[in-house]
Order: structure tokens, then C-alpha cells, then sequence
């Protein structure tokens, strides 16, 4: 198979099985989370509760100052990338037009220098986050198989779109099919590792904050 | 109802003039090089992509020095010598004066412009004959 | 006169050695050799004896010769036409019908084992081959046959390299290039639909004169002329490189030159010469005319996803497949809850009651 023929799988056949698996997956879970709902607190509500789900969504994006302290290299390693790879699937003009092709809708793009500076940015911080986690002990003790995985299936199609943008690699067709075969790859494993917190993370806070403020605290 | 010649279009000229910097350097690196060792060199054109100021630049640079030949042969070929002694612009045409090729060519002489051995000794033969028949006649 | 070198044939004609000169120099610039190389070619054209080339047409449109003689023919070309004994070309030859078989076979008979054939079009191959004859004779079988004795096959086009438009889905002929045919003779693939005029009289040319292949890449075209893609030589890159796209036909962005990326255009992924060599004696190409390009050097460009939607976007959308995951996520987990609410309920009702009388026991 020539690189002009795994390119047209990776934009036929893979897509459609990666988009697949990845549906599939991801509703399954909030199935699987919602189905069985949770036990009904039955002590009423305190009255002028100051907490919410919904406050605990924005107040936990924002650590407070000791929280910060003692976790400085992870907070911002993980900002940074979280930023830079939205901003980077979202606001680049190959992206958005596949996206319109498929959901119908486009917007207007950010200049492709700024793009690519963010690319390096979310690159770096993505490095300095694996090394941060392979150096500290408490961190590395806790570190098992599925987080590695976690952690190369996001950085691949970074990294493999950077060297495609760029020409890194000396066959340009070879590159770009193996980053969208990358970005296959990471749909197909998303709802089977801890990537899946990228829903899960909104509606467990929205239930912490929920539980809380009902019992009149703002967490 | 209008025409083709009321759409508007507007004509390009893709690329600067950083090519013919590029030739004009190499020219001067083969000049040097004729003058350390005498042997000399040639930078085809055609292989180069020249756009229209590129080759304003190289032809004003160049200029145009004291010799101008023209070869024919399968078509003419236009030998001159630029503004700067030793570097020469050749231009092969075709019969139907079509460029085919184009060189700039760094030495003493054009090797085209040279007579050739084989061509010299059948010029000879030839001369001979007309002399003999000279000879006849006279 | 047929073991005529070019040289000779030249003096022959009254070119003096400076006409050859011109024709050697003129034929290493167009094989895109350094000038420095040309005294080689001149030593190959003294030596090079006329060698015998057929032309073969299969399923094609007949583009590439059309490419290849409405080229102004400069007289480097033509002459090239005259140096080598073109024995067999359907269009172009005078003669016709079975007095034509009989010069190509009597040519191949005389060059066993060292004419050149040069293919264009696919070939079919289902039901026998029937969707290709002529005179009753499967394009297959002649192709088999005149290949035997071939010294090196050329496949002119992107149908003969890699099955072009007939092999396009549904490919109802079975076309197939003609590398799945001939597996054991030296195979030079020269793509395009058609391919540049230059490029196919060079690659010729590079055989006729030093008698062997050029150098080849991965998928059998010569690096000379496909080595780069049209993205790396594209006089739009620095508006690709600024993020300046043209969003539709004829707009600012497309008015002021602008990359075309969102308009289709495949350059990134397809090699070709049209960027530095382009059409037309050098006159343009399809980007600096203001379209995208197609591909069409490349295998299965026709199945590459559309013309005019851009390298990012799926070939084959995929709605289809995402309405049916997520129908299935959804009856999946409804089936699981169902499943895991009847786990519960069973759990709590097999819970043995624990009352106050047990526990006091």
C-alpha cells in the first residue's frame, strides 16, 4: 500500500470507523453514568445555599492560591496544553473546514502564525507535563500503563500535524496520513481511558457542586 | 451581451528578482575561479526558475559588451559578450526562433562559437576540391 | 542507416559539430542535467545507436500523444522524433489495418531484446479483456506480446501508471496500470492526465541517450521531474505560509492571488513539475491560473475525494456512520440499563431483612 492509498483510507474508511467507535464509546458512558442515577438525599435543602453545580463547574477552573502552590507544574503545564490543543483543533483552516463538512458549519479562523506558535507552546507543555510525571516520585507511584497511553495518543497528533504543517518528514502524503491516522487512533481508544473526563469532568463537578450546595456549602 | 475582453483580469507576475541575485553571485564565483585557474563555467537558465524581473535584473547588470555573434546552425544562436568580459549569454534558437535553450557561459570563448576539428578538415576536403577545380578551369 | 549514431545521422543531415553542440547542450537542459554533463551527452550521442521504439494505445483518451505533438515542437523534439525509428503509433502512423501489425512485428523481430515501448492508457482486463481490442486481439495480449522483447517499457500518463480515470471507482472495465501486468521488465511511470509535454520528451531523451533508466522514485517516476510536490514549489506559498486563503472562485483573496487550499487544491500531496517546469513552454499552470490542482500525477486521484474539497476533509462523509454509532450507543445502553436496573432491584429484594429482633439475639 502506497501512501496515497493509506491516505485515502485514513480520510474514507478510518474516519468512519474511528467516528464510530468514538459515538459508540462516549454514549455508552454517559449511559452508563446516568442509567443508574445515585441515592436520593433526603434531608431538605438548606435555604440561600451560596453553592451550585453550575458555580462548581467555573470555581474548580480556577485553583486557589495554596492549591496553586503545591501543584504549580501541573496547573500550568496542563492549562497551557489544554488551551493550545483547543485552540490549535479549532482555529486552524484544514480543521475548521473538515469540520465543516461535516457538521455544516465553519468560523473564521486565527492567523496560521499564531496557530503554530501555540502548536509549540501545547507541544512543550505537554513534554514538560510527561517529564514532570516520570521525576516526581508521588506522581510517578501513581502513574500507571493507561496513563502513558492517555498521554502519547493526545501528543501524536500534535506532534505528527506540527511535522506535517511544517514538512518535516520528506513525503508530505506519508506525514499527513499518519497524523490523521493518529487522530484515529486517539478516537478509537477516547472512551476507553481516562480521556473520557473531557464530559465526565463537567458533570462530576456539576454533581460535587449540586451534593454541596445542598447541604449549603460552596465548594 | 460582453465580450472576452471585458473580464477583468489581472495579470501576475509571481516572484521577486532573488533568483537573478543568486545567478549574478554564481557568475562571479566562476569569474574568480577563470582567472585562479582558467577553467571557466556555465549556468543554464532554463533550469532556473527566472521570472520577468529576474531577468530585467541579470540583463541590466550584465549589459552588453563589444562582441555579438550569431551561429546558425538547426536554427540561430545568439552569442554575446555582456559588459563584463569572459561571461557570455547564449541564446539557442530553433528555426521557427523559438528559445530552446539559454546559458550564460563563464571563459575565454564560447566552446560553440570554435571551430571543430571534423568541421575544419571537411572544410579542408572541400577547399581542395574547389582549388583543384579552380586549378582545371584556370 | 538503422545502426546509426546520433552523431552520425546529424553529419549526415550537414549539422556541423557546432549544430551538435547546440542539440547536445539544449538536450541536457531539458533533461535537467548541469551544463557540466553535456559533454557526456555528446559522448552518449556519438555512441548511441537509433534504437526502435513502439507506441502502444490502450483504454486511453488519447491526451498524452495530443500533449506530446500539440508541444510547439521545437526542433530538439522534433528532431528527437526523427532520431528515433518511431515503428507503431496508432494516431500518428500513415499506414493502417494489417499492413501496420506487420511493420511492428517486423520491427520487434529486428530489435528483439532492445526496442523501447511506450503505453498509454489502461488495461481492461474483465471479461477477457474484451472492453480493449483491436482486430479482435485483446489490448492484454498485444501488450504481453509486444513486451516480451521490449529493453524497457515507459507508461505514458497516470492511466498506464496507475490506472487513471477508467480504474476510478466503479471501475466497471477492470482497468489496471500497466506495472500489474509486465512484472519483469524495467518500468518507467511518467503520470500526469497528461503529463507535461518537456518531461516526456526528457525522460526519452535520458533514455536514448545514455541507454538507461533515470533515477526513479517509489512509485517508478523519474525523480528528475516528480522529486518535489507542487506545494514546495508553489510561487502561492508564502500566503499558505500567512494563513491567506481564497475562500471561493473569484473573491478578494482569489483576485489578489492567495493561496487556494480551501478551494481543493491537492498540491501538497502531489508531485509533479508543474510548478517550475509548468505548461505551455513555461506560460503557466493551473495555480497561477487561479485553480486548485487536481492531483493528477497522483494514484487515484479521480477517488481522492472531490476536486474542489480541501486535502482535510473526509472522502466519504461520515454522518452515515455516526448516526448508526450513536443508534447503536444508544440502544446499547439502554439495553445495559435495563440489564443493571434488574441487577439492582434483584440485589435489594434477595437483601435479607435484618430487624431488631435478630440483632438482640
Amino acid at each position: 500500500m502506497n501512501a496515497m492509498e493509506l491516505l485515502s483510507w485514513s480520510r474514507g474508511p478510518g474516519l468512519g470507523i474511528a467516528t464510530a467507535v468514538f459515538l459508540f464509546g462516549m454514549l455508552l458512558r454517559l449511559f452508563e453514568i446516568y442509567s443508574l442515577g445515585r441515592k436520593p438525599d433526603l434531608a431538605p435543602a438548606r435555604p440561600n445555599s451560596p453553592g451550585s453545580g453550575w458555580r462548581t463547574i467555573i470555581s474548580r477552573s480556577v485553583p486557589e492560591a495554596p492549591v496553586f502552590r503545591r501543584s504549580a507544574v501541573t496547573l500550568t503545564s496542563g492549562y497551557l496544553f489544554h488551551i493550545g490543543f483547543f485552540i490549535v483543533l479549532l482555529f486552524t483552516v484544514p480543521h475548521i473546514t473538515l469540520f465543516e463538512s461535516v457538521i455544516g458549519i465553519g468560523w473564521p479562523a486565527l492567523p496560521t502564525p499564531v496557530v503554530d506558535l501555540v502548536a509549540v507552546v501545547a507541544i512543550i507543555a505537554m513534554l514538560v507535563s510527561l517529564l514532570h510525571r516520570l521525576l516526581d516520585p508521588v506522581k510517578r507511584f501513581l502513574s500507571g500503563f493507561g496513563d502513558y497511553v492517555a498521554w502519547s495518543v493526545t501528543f501524536l497528533p500534535l506532534l505528527t500535524g506540527y511535522m506535517a504543517h511544517h514538512h518535516l518528514l520528506p513525503d508530505y502524503t506519508l506525514m499527513l496520513a499518519i497524523h490523521i491516522l493518529s487522530v484515529e487512533l486517539l478516537l478509537v481508544l477516547f472512551p476507553f481511558t481516562k480521556l473520557t473526563h473531557m464530559l465526565t469532568l463537567f458533570i462530576a463537578r456539576w454533581y460535587n457542586g449540586e451534593w454541596f450546595g445542598h447541604k449549603g456549602v460552596a465548594s | 451581451m460582453s465580450g472576452l475582453g471585458d473580464i477583468g483580469i489581472a495579470v501576475q507576475e509571481p516572484g521577486g528578482d532573488a533568483n537573478a541575485r543568486a545567478v549574478l553571485r554564481e557568475i562571479e564565483t566562476l569569474l574568480e575561479r577563470l582567472l585562479a585557474s582558467g577553467e571557466g563555467g556555465s549556468i543554464d537558465l532554463g533550469g532556473l526558475p527566472l521570472s520577468g524581473a529576474d531577468y530585467e535584473l541579470l540583463e541590466a547588470t550584465l549589459g552588453h559588451g563589444e562582441v555579438s555573434a550569431v551561429i546558425d546552425s538547426l536554427g540561430p544562436t545568439d552569442v554575446i559578450e555582456t559588459a563584463i568580459p569572459g561571461v557570455w549569454w547564449l541564446t539557442h534558437c530553433n528555426a521557427a526562433e523559438e528559445v530552446m535553450a539559454e546559458f550564460i557561459e563563464v571563459g575565454w570563448c564560447p566552446q560553440i562559437v570554435l571551430a571543430a576539428q571534423e568541421d575544419v578538415s571537411d572544410g579542408l576536403q572541400r577547399l581542395r576540391a574547389a582549388l583543384k577545380e579552380d586549378g582545371n578551369a584556370g | 542507416m538503422r545502426d546509426e549514431t546520433m552523431l552520425e545521422l546529424l553529419r549526415r543531415q550537414g549539422v556541423s559539430r557546432r549544430g551538435f553542440l547546440k542539440f547536445c547542450a539544449a538536450t541536457a537542459s531539458m533533461l535537467a542535467l548541469p551544463p557540466s554533463m553535456a559533454a557526456a551527452v555528446a559522448e552518449a550521442m556519438a555512441t548511441a545507436r537509433r534504437p526502435t521504439v513502439i507506441w502502444l494505445s490502450f483504454q486511453e483518451c488519447t491526451g498524452c500523444t495530443e500533449s506530446l505533438t500539440r508541444s510547439h515542437s521545437p526542433t530538439l523534439e522534433s528532431l528527437l522524433f526523427d532520431t528515433i525509428s518511431l515503428d507503431y503509433h496508432e494516431t500518428l502512423q500513415a499506414a493502417a489495418g494489417t499492413a501496420a501489425e506487420a511493420a511492428r512485428e517486423a520491427a520487434m523481430q529486428n530489435a528483439w531484446g532492445n526496442y523501447l515501448v511506450l503505453v498509454d492508457g489502461s488495461i481492461p482486463l474483465k471479461d477477457g479483456g474484451v472492453y480493449a481490442t483491436v482486430a479482435g486481439k485483446s489490448n492484454l495480449q498485444t501488450l504481453r506480446e509486444v513486451a516480451e522483447g521490449a529493453a524497457a517499457i515507459v507508461s505514458i500518463g497516470t492511466c498506464a501508471s496507475y490506472g487513471g480515470l477508467p480504474y476510478a471507482k466503479p471501475n466497471p472495465t477492470g482497468a489496471v496500470p500497466v506495472s500489474e501486468i509486465i512484472t519483469d521488465k524495467p518500468i518507467i511511470n511518467v503520470p500526469g492526465c497528461p503529463p507535461i509535454p518537456v518531461v516526456m520528451t526528457a525522460v526519452l531523451a535520458h533514455y536514448l541517450t545514455f541507454g538507461t533508466l533515470p533515477e526513479l522514485d517509489g512509485l517508478g517516476r523519474p525523480k528528475a521531474f516528480y522529486g518535489e510536490s507542487i506545494h514546495e514549489r508553489c510561487y502561492r506559498r508564502p500566503f499558505y505560509d500567512r494563513g491567506l486563503f481564497a475562500k471561493s472562485f473569484d473573491d478578494e483573496g482569489a483576485r489578489n492571488g492567495w493561496c487556494l487550499f480551501e478551494l481543493g487544491c491537492k498540491g501538497p500531496t502531489t508531485h509533479n513539475a508543474c510548478a517550475t517546469t509548468k505548461w505551455n513552454q513555461g506560460t503557466s499552470f493551473p495555480i497561477q491560473s487561479g485553480h486548485g490542482c487536481l492531483g493528477c500525477s497522483e494514484p487515484d486521484f479521480w477517488d481522492a475525494g472531490g476536486f474542489y474539497n480541501t486535502l482535510s476533509t473526509p472522502i466519504t462523509p461520515v454522518t452515515g456512520a455516526a448516526t448508526a454509532a450513536l443508534a447503536a450507543g444508544a440502544a446499547t445502553g439502554l439495553a445495559v440499563t435495563l440489564a443493571n436496573r434488574r441487577r439492582k432491584a434483584n440485589a435489594r429484594r434477595a437483601h435479607p431483612e435484618v430487624t431488631i429482633d435478630d440483632l438482640e439475639k
